[in-house]
């Protein structure tokens, strides 16, 4: 055998099988480091990097004070969550008493049992303490404590305009009023920090591939609600129910040149700052936009206008007032029976004749209710006046009522004939203010609206313009004609409440409630109303009131409106007149 | 380190200038040329301690640039405070002239209503 030839087979066997084994090498590293660099580069990025969200502030809620100035109805402050990790707690009694002078109020219920259970990695200590506080319990340093910022909302007027504000859960989410409504402007756009971060996760500012995008704060809302309006409204609605022994009541002041909401007060109410101790969840509704009801007789000064405008009646047209009608198989009655014979439409206003209602729907028709008149004033009340429909008021919850069309088989005569004097339909308050506004103020819908613009960053007012949803509503001539009649109903059926000098007019209201025993109306509760509006003359109105009491205890139900509604209102105008700097006519 | 030394005899090579004015005709000039160059090991060397420079500079800036990302951070702290103090104050500056203080404040409790209203016409 030639040893020398096998030894050098054996070298280039070895030899070659290394080149093998290094080509496999070099093979697997091309195909890890070139063609799977992607990969391996993202994967390590992944290890490397954290993602952090940067929180939007939620913007803050203002409100006018007085022409020019702007108030905070709604801040953010820090606030702070104490935690604990009970395996890295040294002294649990000396944390807990720590706590306990710190936090005082604020620490949750049986905390020390957390403190004590070593089985756990986290527990909650303390809820919502402010900065101060966290600053001593930080200087504390306690050992396994820990706390976490996050923002809450304040009220620094308490629970002024409560239900229009609404309030933000715990989630952060905006639930009922304009939280709600505006949910997304206000809670802005959190922003994202994606950065290479050291082993205690701070972010540091190395490698190329760092993202940032700030986050976008939400908007600064200013409400056209006026704190001092709003203020002396939740005070006279809270007076007026008093008086009546009622506990649910309603009112919305409104500037009919603009449809912009100057007040709007519930009773009850709750605090926005402690809404989960709340147990009676309608006290969140803001029931001037969310509740429809059976308005009554302010509904009249709706019928009235579509007849003036439409040239049926005119204020001097009169009819024989019997006390009652007959319209099909219903017998429609007056509240009052002593002022039959021979009454004007003004006269309609002044006495509240539901006969004198029917009379105009009959000139609709040309002398009778039939199918002609029906879609007449079903025109007015959804085409001109916007009922039956969402106005689109920037409060959440918000209903658009019913208005049965004349062509369903229960819109028939009957029903029209009584919704001449607002029973058999369903309007909210908002509705009904928005459209009396655009009669009075000579024809122009106004949108209603509670935002009068953003606040910026400098203190000002960026305002947002009146949006006019439809005009023609009535012509001017008409709103003159119906604004003085309504002025002289008034004064002769209201005496005494008004502060003298001014043009103060509007209608009383009472609604007969549905017995749910029976289903039948019921004489024995009435929801009172009032719908009026002030200035110094027949075109100068300068705001609209409309009040609802929904459970007064008067002595006689068919009234309610004038005893319990009416007061509130003229409460509300008196001072208004002033408040407004209205100079007298 | 090594070096050497070269010496280089120059026969009849041709002068210029005014060296050539110096020297006379048939002189062997000598002249002495030191050529110092560095070995392969030396080169090495230097490479390896210029890398260690280069690696030392590129680590002091990676190490500044982080130390930079915790001011930063610790700056963006000190701003997260003070605007929370800043928003504490807007409260608690809200609270103070809350309609409700204002109206339960002294000042308020001694105003009385005007008795009659005059207005002015323009």
């Amino acid at each position: 055998m030639n040893l020398s030839l096998l030894r050098q087979s054996r070298s280039r066997t070895l030899v070659l099988a290394m080149c093998a084994i290094g080509a496999i090498f070099v093979v697997r590293l091309f195909y890890l480091q070139v063609i799977q660099h992607g990969y391996y580069d993202n994967e390590a990025m992944k290890e490397h990097t954290s993602k952090f969200t940067l929180p939007a502030q939620r913007g803050e809620i203002y409100a006018k004070d007085g022409s020019d100035n702007i108030t905070p109805l709604v801040l953010n402050e820090a606030s702070y969550t104490v935690y604990a990790d009970p395996r890295y707690v040294t002294d649990a009694n000396k944390t807990a008493d720590t706590l306990r002078r710190i936090a005082g109020g604020n620490v949750v219920d049986n905390f020390e049992g957390g403190l004590q259970n070593k089985n756990l990695q986290y527990t909650v200590l303390a809820r919502q303490i402010s900065q101060q506080q966290a600053d001593l319990l930080n200087a504390a340093q306690l050992p396994g404590v820990g706390m976490q910022e996050q923002d809450r909302r304040v009220y620094p007027e308490g629970s002024l305009a409560a239900q229009v504000l609404g309030y933000v859960n715990g989630d952060g989410q905006g639930q009922y009023g304009i939280e709600q409504a505006m949910d997304s402007d206000l809670a802005g756009k959190p922003g994202l920090l994606k950065a290479v971060t050291d082993v205690r996760g701070i972010p540091l500012s190395v490698g190329g591939n760092n993202v940032q995008e700030s986050a976008q704060d939400g908007k600064n809302i200013v409400l056209s609600v006026d704190r001092n309006v709003q203020n002396y409204v939740e005070q006279a609605l809270k007076d007026g129910l008093d008086k009546v022994h009622a506990k649910h009541g309603s009112v919305i002041v409104m500037d009919p040149t603009t449809g912009k909401v100057m007040a709007m007060a519930n009773l009850p109410t709750f605090d926005p700052d402690k809404y989960y101790e709340q147990s009676d969840y309608t006290a969140f509704q803001n029931a001037v936009v969310s509740d429809p009801y059976e308005a009554g007789s302010v509904i009249k000064a709706f019928t009235m206008a579509a007849g003036l405008n439409e040239g049926a009646v005119k204020p001097d047209t009169t009819y024989n007032n019997t006390g009652s009608v007959q319209v099909g198989d219903a017998t429609i009655r007056n509240v009052l029976q002593t002022v039959n014979g021979t009454r004007n439409m003004m006269e309609v206003f002044e006495y509240s004749l539901n006969t004198g209602a029917v009379f105009v729907l009959q000139q609709l028709g040309g002398g009778t209710i039939d199918a002609q008149a029906r879609q007449k004033l079903f025109g007015y009340f959804t085409g001109h006046y916007m009922f039956g429909q969402k106005t689109g008021i920037e409060q959440a919850g918000e209903s658009g009522g019913e208005i049965i069309p004349p062509d369903q088989a229960e819109g028939n005569d009957v029903r029209y004939a009584n919704m001449t004097f607002g029973q058999g339909m369903s309007n909210t308050m908002v509705q009904i203010a928005s459209a009396f506004s655009a009669m009075i103020n000579g024809g122009t819908y106004y949108k209603p609206t509670v935002v009068d613009g953003y606040a910026n960053s400098d203190g000002t007012e960026t305002t947002k313009a009146p949006q006019i949803g439809k005009t023609g509503i009535i012509r001017p001539d008409i709103a003159r004609e119906l604004n003085d009649m309504m002025h002289t109903a008034r004064g002769l059926s209201i005496r005494g409440q008004d502060k003298p000098g001014y043009y103060v007019a509007g209608k009383t209201g009472t609604a007969q409630v549905i017995d749910p025993k029976t289903g039948a109306y019921t004489d024995k509760n009435a929801i009172g109303s009032y719908l009026g509006f002030g200035g110094n003359s027949n075109t100068t109105p300068r705001y609209v009131i409309m009040v609802r009491v929904t459970d007064a205890q008067v002595s006689d139900a068919a009234t309610a409106g004038n005893a319990s509604a009416a007061p509130i209102s003229a409460n509300i105008s008196n001072w208004l007149l002033d408040y407004l700097h209205v100079s007298p006519k | 380190m090594s070096s050497s030394t070269t010496l280089t005899i120059n026969m009849q090579q041709p002068l210029t200038g005014r060296t050539a004015q110096t020297w006379r005709r048939n002189q062997n000039t000598v002249r002495y040329q030191l050529t110092s160059g560095l070995g392969p090991i030396s080169h090495t060397v230097l490479i390896a301690v210029m890398l260690c420079i280069l690696g030392l500079i590129y680590l002091t800036q990676i190490t500044k640039t982080s130390a930079y990302g915790y001011q930063i951070n610790d700056l963006k702290n000190k701003q997260q405070k003070l605007v929370d103090q800043k928003r504490d104050l807007e409260v608690e500056s809200a609270r103070l002239q809350a309609l409700e203080r204002v109206k339960n404040s002294d000042v308020a409790k001694a105003m009385t209503t005007p008795t009659e209203t005059d207005y002015a016409q323009n």
